[in-house]
């Protein structure tokens, strides 16, 4: 009994091997110790032969059954590895970034399988590899174009340099001579949306068996998530596009409306003055006809400012915008657009909070002198008159920080995004509608966005409105 | 002028246009009052009881249509609009809600004050009633013996022209929509039948207009409706 217990942990130990081994072994020690004659290999009764047989049945069997349990076990916990791995994969691959799922697949490869190199090759993408060496890359490259003139002949002159990166990139000659090293390689094409879209490639570590059915599995079914991956990634690329086609179109058709509209109404204006000044059955006053006069010239300026912020806006919108930086300071601009602006100003209080010593901050005079104008117009447009408007400079979180602060009524919380789409304009309670198209804060937005800076509207400390300007300091270009 | 001094209000968030309108109507001896809201048009509509509203429709506390709902609630006056927005759904909503007549900005000065006189007529004319005759150049039209005559040539008519025709004239040189006009002649289950319509119209036009191709009396306001013109074609167009 002793004896078949130890053919048993044998078996279920090492596997079937051992326990044939181990129940010849007990068979025989059996033989030796317990059957008569005792300590010889001679059996006296033929009957202890049957017994003794049966013995090592019994042993065979229990280790044949227990090696195949064992072996049973080994495959799910690979199995169960296999499930684990492609799982992360498939998670990692639907991320939305790309090239970063890529990289996380291609380390968790390498780090499962232990083996020296993965590589993703995609076409138009750049390669993936982990770890990254410009060897494993040339190699890589090679054997996924096409394996047959997979090395230039220049990998030789690399081969000081491979030296550094790893005891695997000893690929001295170029590969296709190197049978071992071509043993080593091991690539599967990846398909996406069914056709071809690059190969999935592993390199071996030296002196490593070649892989099994699991780890071959293994990369079929990560080639086949890559691709998949790619397969999305190139779905989302191409609906984000239909989606800002189909944003910008419906964009142009509301700015189309409204641009007629805002064109019309001026329009209307000077037709209908124009109009007055040819009728011939009513003798105007010289008073009437200046006044005619006046509105014609007056609208005209109006559109002639509506064309040039269209024209901004347009201008920007297709990228040709150039700005003409170099380095201001901040309290000089500020008084430059005070002072063209005195005259719209004069019949509100302004007040001035910008330190001589604030750090020069590279911009587009021009640009962002229109920026400030705009806010300050805004400002006094919106606040009644008589009251405060403050301007204020310093610098935050390594950025140059302009609030432009009114008591006017203020922006709604639902209103402070909307305030910088193009035509839009906000009532400002019972002082009657205001003026303007409704670009001004739409350019601004833009002008500050080229600069690298943000704009937005928050509340001011009364009841009105704060505009805040930020201008990243680079101060590594600051001129010393 | 002629008008006397007829009342106009004009409701306009444009400053430019007030002004100029203002001086222009009060050289053509109008009387004028004006207000940039609706809230204002209808305080201004009750305290100054206007002959004719010219109204905007893009105003800055509500639309312009409100205000055409609400002085209907109140008084059939004459409802000019005078709007740059130029969608057809804009007119024929103003329409159907009982603005009598719609001009695109920016509009010529004599147009505006043409219609302002139409208006002003139309206020003035009694109703057509039902044996009235309606002239207008050589149609005529005996609405009590169901007779129609161009010049001399009497004009044999189907019921339903006849209808068609009737509904035109209770209503002349106001634009009528499709579905008024649908709704007046087939019932109001009928108003999104315009073809019924179009194929009335172009009997009358065979029947009546000198050129149906270019009709003096029954004009097309497109993508809108139809308008009995009394006057004949206008100075400068083709008959």
């Amino acid at each position: 009994m002793l004896y078949l217990v130890a053919v048993l942990a044998s078996a279920t130990a090492f596997g079937r091997g051992p326990a044939i081994v181990a129940s010849i072994a007990a068979f025989v020690a059996f033989d030796w110790s317990f059957v008569e004659p005792l300590h010889q290999f001679t059996v006296a009764d033929p009957q202890q032969y049957v017994s003794l047989l049966l013995f090592l049945l019994v042993a065979a069997v229990t280790s044949q059954l227990a090696a195949e349990q064992r072996a049973r076990t080994a495959q799910a916990l690979d199995r169960e590895r296999e499930a684990v791995i492609l799982a992360d994969i498939a998670g990692l691959s639907a991320a939305a970034d790309l090239r970063a799922s890529l990289v996380a697949a291609a380390a968790r490869i390498q780090q499962e399988l232990d083996v020296a190199a993965v590589g993703i090759l995609l076409r138009g993408q750049p390669p993936v590899i982990a770890p990254f060496s410009a060897d494993v890359e040339r190699l890589f490259r090679g054997a996924s174009s096409a394996p047959a003139n997979a090395l230039s002949p220049g990998t030789a002159a690399s081969a000081t340099a491979a030296g550094r990166t790893g005891r695997w990139v000893r690929v001295v000659s170029p590969l296709p001579r190197d049978e071992r090293l071509r043993r080593r390689v091991h690539s599967v094409a990846i398909d996406a949306g069914g056709a071809p879209a690059g190969s999935l490639i592993v390199l071996r570590r030296t002196g490593t068996a070649p892989f099994r059915a699991t780890e071959d599995r293994l990369l079929a079914a990560t080639a086949a998530q890559v691709g998949l991956a790619e397969d999305r990634a190139r779905l989302r690329d191409e609906a984000t596009e239909s989606e800002v086609l189909r944003r910008s179109d419906q964009l142009k058709t509301a700015l189309l409306g409204a641009v007629s509209h805002e064109l019309r109404t001026p329009l209307a204006s000077i037709m209908a003055s124009a109009g007055s000044l040819r009728q011939k059955d009513v003798t105007w006053s010289d008073a009437e006809r200046d006044q005619f006069h006046e509105s014609i010239e007056q609208e005209v300026k109006r559109l002639d400012r509506l064309v040039g912020e269209l024209l901004d806006l347009s201008r920007i919108d297709a990228g040709h915008l150039v700005l003409q930086r170099q380095y201001h300071a901040l309290d000089a601009l500020v008084d430059d657009v005070l002072g063209r602006l005195r005259h719209t100003t004069e019949a509100h209080r302004i007040r001035v909070d910008v330190p001589e010593d604030l750090p020069p901050v590279s911009v587009d005079y021009l640009r962002i002198d229109q920026v400030l104008s705009n806010l300050l117009e805004n400002a006094v447009r919106y606040a009644p008159p008589g009251t405060l408007i403050e301007i204020a400079g310093r610098v935050e979180n390594g950025a140059l920080r302009i609030e432009v602060t009114d008591e006017g009524p203020g922006v709604a919380g639902e209103d402070r995004e909307r305030v910088f789409a193009p035509f839009h304009r906000l009532e400002r309670g019972d002082r009657g509608p205001v003026k303007g198209a409704g670009l001004g804060l739409a350019i601004a937005r833009r002008l500050v966005e080229a600069h690298g800076g943000r704009i937005w509207v928050e509340a001011g400390p009364g009841r009105g409105a704060r505009f805040v300007v930020t201008l990243p300091l680079e101060a590594a270009e600051v001129p010393r | 002028m002629t008008e006397g001094r007829a009342r106009v209000l004009v409701v306009d968030d444009e400053p430019a246009i007030l002004r100029t309108l203002r001086t222009n109507l009060h050289g053509h001896g109008f009387d004028v009052e004006t207000a940039e809201n609706v809230r204002d048009a209808l305080a201004e509509y009750d305290r100054a009881r206007p002959d004719v509203v010219l109204l905007d429709l893009g105003l800055p506390d509500d639309d312009g249509l409100v205000l055409i709902r609400d002085i209907r609630g109140r008084a059939p006056t004459p409802i000019i609009v005078v709007s740059a927005r130029d969608d057809d759904r804009d007119k024929v909503n103003a329409l159907d809600l009982g603005a009598d007549d719609y001009l695109t900005k920016p509009f010529s000065v004599d147009e505006l004050l043409a219609r302002i006189r139409v208006a002003l007529r139309h206020v003035a004319r009694p109703p057509v009633g039902t044996d009235a005759v309606f002239e207008a150049g050589d149609l005529r039209v005996d609405l009590g013996r169901r007779e129609v005559k161009v010049g001399d040539r009497g004009v044999r008519l189907t019921p339903t022209e006849y209808d068609v025709l009737k509904a035109l004239i209770a209503n002349p040189d106001r634009v009528l929509t499709f579905s008024m006009l649908l709704r007046r002649v087939w019932g109001p289950g009928y108003t999104t039948e315009g073809h019924y319509l179009h194929v009335y119209i172009a009997r009358l036009r065979k029947k009546l207009e000198a050129d149906p191709q270019a009709p003096r009396w029954i004009v097309s306001e497109p993508g809108v409706g139809y308008r009995l013109r009394t006057d004949g074609p206008r100075p400068g167009s083709t008959p």
